[in-house]
């Protein structure tokens, strides 16, 4: 008897905790895993299998094994050509961004009027791309622009910005910058408002000038936020193709493809080619190129970086 | 009964009387048959058709027509993202290249015998031909448009020219005097334009190659002829033009309505935009010249049609729709389509158009359109045919710029081309 009320406190035990404890979270969770899965895993598995697919969108399916990864990856010269100019861009508005970001959240930090130039800076954030894309077009008009016409009048013959397969990326590569400026600046701005101002006034005790303040203090602790906003940036960089489709709106991916990142060119192939599986496989192409850079990123920034998140 | 009784009474019979007519209206709704025509043409260029869907609705109580705009650069993929959402539009007004994949893939209605007999009575057959894929009409002609060689007489008055040229030397010397650079040595003015779009890089190729008496394919689609001498020996005359500074990558055919070109080769339906542009001196500056192909010049055409989507659930009313459109509503007047057309300056295929529409279509900029009909060749139907010019279009490119040579550059093309068309041939 004591053993059957044992068992049937037991039991009851077990059942108050099997429903106070075991379903609670994931009821509550619930909402969120299901959005998680209908929104990321089963988008993700129907790519994967899209991808072994050749599909145009108006038909069903047709399975063609790793064709669309050997297509892309050993006879389709756009492919590199594109993933070139991806890294070319990434690179390029990470490593003049960044700097140019730092340089003026510290300008910034160590102004009065803080919260007014934040501002000033932070307008392109709320900018629509595709304006920002079709006024910097006209900045940059060969023959009619601001900055041509500018350099015109000290004696410089400004490029052919946009229309030139040689500077076009360079071109949007400024915009780009100019584009994600405030962000970057008001997260190294808040960075740099987290660090204590004693250690600034250790640095002056001790003789540092200026430079070696920024160089010895700022820099080190700032290796949070450097690694925060150089993966994020670089992320961005790597998906990034609105700004390019409206700055060579006239010519989609720029004279000559100069401009054409693996982003575009995978709209163009899914969606002007109707080649949805080659478009899938180049988008998982894509990422495992990402992936792997962040975690060289990760590697890099392993001292002082990653473990503050 | 005091006030607030009454009050409330009439509270309850406005109710009543509005769930009566909000149910009424939801039925009528309900009810309706919404047709959708989707065209690439804006508000403005499809204002005589929209003026017209009124009278249609007048006439055929309970149905609602309604347009559906989408950018030319962006039909194909609104077709396909609402087609695979379920909102695809009954009827389509479709290029005549994107036709071999659409209707592969069952996309389209094939049009009842009542629509097939009244297009083979009233279309021309050569426009018939080009909505025609393995021997079966698919849908109604509408826009026909061919290639021009457009000059600004203006600009080779003050060179010194009085007429267009004939052949592409004669361009390129033309071209040579016009073009003007500022103190920078940036163009102002351009001899020859082309660009931005595929078209308006692949297209006067093409007539180049037409008028050399080379066609783009073989006949079986087995591959291309852009390996041939007369493809090659097009691609370096038109290179030549960027090699001498004539033209280059920073002006297009679009700068051609502000003076900043003496010559392009366009198709007609610019002229609306022209006339804008000149007001007045129109006449006096847009002169239309044959392509610069020597004696036996060809020119290239291509159409759009009216298509309807095998999974409307409209078919008989898009299809009756389609045909009250393109026919004319008062005897011996356009048919409302024929108005979006001539008010265009486009051409048509639909014979009683062009006979109501004769006096719009023999002005000097039409008539040499319409008189080179006959030496147009169709633009090619075939598979992945938007994706075959775009690849098309990059070699020409890189041949204009020097970056390869134009034989290199037709190799390249004619390798890339010749892969997509074994997929489907």
């Amino acid at each position: 008897m004591t053993t059957l009320r044992q068992s049937r406190a037991q039991h009851g035990g077990r059942r108050r905790r099997w429903q106070q404890r075991d379903w609670a979270p994931y009821v509550f969770l619930a909402p969120l895993l299901l959005f998680f899965v209908v929104f990321f895993v089963a988008p993700i598995v129907v790519s994967v299998y899209l991808s072994l697919t050749n599909w145009n969108g108006l038909s069903a399916p047709k399975w063609i094994g790793l064709a669309n990864y050997e297509y892309l990856l050993t006879i389709d010269p756009r492919f590199w050509k594109t993933m070139a100019n991806t890294f070319f861009f990434a690179f390029g508005s990470v490593g003049l961004g960044i700097p140019v970001a730092l340089i003026v959240a510290y300008i910034i930090t160590n102004t009065r009027a803080k919260a007014f130039w934040r501002s000033i800076y932070w307008l392109p954030m709320i900018t629509n791309v595709v304006a920002i894309g079709f006024i910097w077009w006209l900045i940059m008009h060969p023959t009619f622009g601001v900055i041509n016409r500018t350099l015109a009048l000290i004696g410089i013959k400004g490029p052919a910005w946009l229309q030139n397969p040689n500077t076009a990326m360079i071109a949007v590569i400024i915009v780009a910058v100019w584009a994600g400026l405030g962000q970057n600046m008001l997260l190294f701005s808040a960075g740099l408002e987290g660090i204590p101002a004693t250690y600034y006034e250790a640095a002056l005790i001790d003789g540092a000038s200026p430079l070696q303040s920024f160089l010895r203090v700022t820099l080190p602790l700032l290796r949070p936020t450097l690694f925060f906003v150089t993966v994020t940036s670089f992320i961005a960089g790597m998906g990034s193709f609105t700004l390019i489709l409206t700055m060579t709106a006239q010519d989609p991916g720029g004279p000559m493809n100069s401009t054409n990142v693996t982003s575009l060119y995978m709209y163009q192939m899914a969606f002007q080619d109707l080649r949805m599986g080659r478009a899938a496989a180049a988008a998982f192409l894509l990422f495992i190129g990402v992936f792997v850079l962040t975690l060289i990123q990760l590697w890099v920034f392993r001292d002082g970086g990653v473990e503050s998140y | 009964m005091n006030c607030r009784s009454v009050t409330r009474g009439r509270g309850f019979r406005a109710s009543g009387v509005i769930t009566v007519l909000i149910v009424g209206l939801s039925l009528a709704v309900a009810s309706a048959q919404t047709i959708t025509f989707a065209t690439h043409y804006n508000d403005e260029q499809i204002a005589p058709a929209l003026q017209c869907v009124k009278q249609y609705e007048a006439e055929n109580p309970g149905v609602k027509v309604v347009h559906q705009q989408i950018t030319y650069g962006d039909y194909l993929q609104t077709i396909l993202t609402s087609r695979i959402g379920g909102q695809a539009p009954d009827i389509y007004h479709l290029y005549q290249v994107w036709a071999p994949q659409i209707v592969s893939n069952d996309v389209l209605a094939i049009p009842p015998a009542d629509v097939l007999d009244w297009l083979n009575d009233t279309y021309l057959d050569m426009t018939l031909q080009a909505a025609t894929i393995d021997g079966q009409i698919w849908g109604v002609p509408t826009e026909v448009s061919n290639y021009m060689l457009l000059y600004n007489k203006k600009l080779l008055a003050a060179a010194g020219y009085d007429s267009p040229p004939t052949t592409w030397e004669e361009l390129t010397e033309i071209a040579a005097a016009i073009t003007q650079r500022d103190s920078q040595g940036n163009i102002t003015v351009a001899g020859y334009a082309w660009g931005p779009t595929v078209a308006n890089v692949v297209h006067p190729f093409l007539t180049l190659l037409y008028s050399a008496g080379v066609e783009m394919f073989k006949p079986d689609f087995s591959g291309t002829n852009l390996t041939a001498p007369e493809a090659v020996d097009a691609l370096e005359k038109q290179s030549e033009l960027y090699a001498r500074g004539i033209t280059d990558a920073t002006v297009g055919t679009n700068d051609f309505s502000s003076n900043g070109v003496g010559m392009i080769t366009h198709a007609s339906w610019t002229k609306a935009g022209y006339e804008d542009a000149y007001g007045d001196q129109f006449a006096d500056t847009i002169g239309v010249g044959p392509i610069p192909g020597g004696d036996d010049w060809r020119s290239l055409q291509y159409i759009f049609f009216y298509a309807v989507d095998a999974n409307s659930p409209n078919k008989d009313q898009a299809w009756h729709f389609i045909r009250w459109l393109n026919s004319p509503q008062v005897a011996g007047s356009p048919s409302c389509m024929g108005n979006v057309l001539f008010t265009l300056g486009a051409l048509t295929g639909n014979k009683a158009d062009l006979e109501a529409g004769k006096e719009l279509l023999d002005d000097a900029f039409t008539a040499p359109f319409v008189a080179a009909l006959e030496r147009s060749v169709p633009e090619p139907i075939v598979m992945q045919s938007s994706e075959i010019e775009g690849i098309l279009q990059r070699w020409i490119l890189r041949a204009w710029n020097g970056e390869v040579s134009a034989a290199d550059a037709l190799n390249g093309a004619d390798r890339e081309i010749t892969a997509i068309l074994r997929e489907f041939y």
